[in-house]
């Protein structure tokens, strides 16, 4: 992958030029589709994308005894981070890609919520911190299950590119793996049952609390751009790349459409979790999900 | 799975939030907007003394009194009403209408006092030996 397209990917598809607006939108769907599901009108569909250019203009206050250049630093880093990770995706085939982009969009995808961990403490909140906290065990305990589940994806594949991983057929281990990691998405996107780190009722949306103006604009942004990056990650795992190219994208469009729609299914149906139920229940799903893929290795082996 | 059940006849039912200015309906003794009629009242002013909220003001003049009501202060809690021994307040059985600026909805009348009305000779109490101070002569 040459330089050009390395930054076209980043900057114009699946990069910026797309994974901005495709955030903007997964937002909105998310949020009207729970609304519909609770017999609320929801957001007109232009209502992230306003809410992004209001804080924008919006001038932040000035906060005693917190640093300036931490707090404006992390969301600038979770932006780009979670924009990163959405151009890594290999949303057409023979886009490119490199032996252990895998490892990397891993990386990238975990950036954000580091940020928010050290977001919460540096505001010096008692909300901050404790949001700060709970996202800290949150993370620790789905990414047993999504990072043993993406692991076992590529080692049973033999391969850590992602473009491979998009043009070799599935296993069952592979779905395995497809289903541990929905069921890891919830916790990474913060919404019900795992939205404790953002709880806005009882700690006031917990490390984003001393946020406000353009500062909070580039959280909103980072979120819609994990939207985009995860849901992106379960469409590549799921979908096969077919010969013709042309395909690729809209199937691509169209699955990560169907995962935000069940996921906003399973926020509107459900409602937030204790930190300790949830730490027990991914450390449950772990031992399950191992226990799965060591009995779907046994019988592969078997029929080999 | 009951919930899937209630989300997907919620799906279907579609939305029930009122576009504006669509109202929902109030309920019986709904308290809203107090209402003032002017040819009841003998300005006594005890609605602006139960007033909690200074949302009634009252000024007296010697031949006409002044009674005002802000409803942007109210609390629609209805103790003026109930203070009200002519019943010439009572409070409509509707939400209030919104309004653009501060005062739209603001009510002032400037009524004029009153004669006393003519006690009748049973009201005197017996032996008192007081006499009625106002009263039409005989």
């Amino acid at each position: 992958m040459n330089l050009t397209i390395a930054l076209a990917r980043l900057l114009i598809f699946p990069g910026l030029l797309f994974a901005v607006p495709a955030a903007w939108f997964f937002l909105w769907l998310e949020r009207k589709a729970v609304a519909l599901m609770q017999q609320r009108i929801g957001p007109p569909f232009m209502q992230p994308f306003f809410d992004f250019v209001k804080l924008l203009g919006k001038t932040t206050p000035a906060r005693t005894g917190v640093s300036g250049l931490l707090m404006k630093a992390w969301p600038l880093l979770a932006v780009s981070a979670a924009a990163s990770a959405v151009g890594l995706l290999p949303v057409l085939p023979a886009s490119g890609g490199f032996q252990g982009d895998l490892i990397l969009l891993l990386a990238l995808m975990e950036l954000p919520s580091v940020c928010i961990i050290a977001a919460g403490f540096s505001s010096r909140s008692i909300f901050g911190e404790i949001g700060s906290a709970r996202e800290a065990v949150l993370t620790v305990s789905y990414n047993v299950v999504f990072l043993l589940a993406v692991v076992s994806i590529a080692v049973s594949q033999h391969t850590f590119r992602l473009e491979a991983l998009a043009q070799l057929p599935a296993s069952p281990l592979r779905w395995l793996g497809v289903l541990a990691i929905l069921v890891c998405l919830p916790a990474k996107l913060h919404i019900n049952p795992f939205s404790l780190p953002n709880a806005e009722q009882e700690i006031y949306s917990g490390p984003m609390i001393e946020y406000a103006g353009p500062e909070l604009a580039m959280w909103e942004l980072s979120h819609g751009l994990e939207w985009v990056a995860a849901a992106g990650l379960v469409a590549t795992l799921a979908a096969p790349h077919f010969a013709a190219g042309w395909i690729d994208a809209p199937l691509f469009v169209a699955l990560s459409f169907g995962i935000v729609l069940l996921l906003s299914v399973l926020a509107a149906a459900t409602a937030r979790l204790a930190i300790d139920t949830t730490a027990r229940f991914y450390w449950r799903c772990a031992l399950m999900f191992t226990g799965l893929a060591i009995v779907s290795t046994l019988l592969m082996r078997l029929r080999a | 799975m009951n919930i899937l059940s209630m989300l997907s006849r919620n799906l279907w039912r579609g939305v029930t939030t009122l576009r504006f200015p669509a109202r929902p309906p109030v309920t019986m003794g709904f308290r809203g907007l107090v209402r003032m009629n002017p040819t009841l009242c003998i300005g006594c002013a005890i609605c602006r003394f139960r007033c909690t909220a200074r949302a009634i003001t009252f000024s007296a003049g010697k031949n006409e009194f002044t009674w005002s009501y802000d409803p942007g202060q109210c609390t629609f809690c209805g103790r003026c009403i109930e203070g009200c021994k002519e019943n010439a307040l009572t409070q409509e059985a509707a939400c209030p209408p919104v309004y653009l600026s501060i005062g739209d909805l603001k009510t002032s009348y400037t009524i004029p006092r009153k004669p006393p009305a003519p006690k009748s000779p049973a009201a005197v109490p017996r032996g008192s030996g007081s006499q009625p101070t106002t009263g039409v002569t005989p």
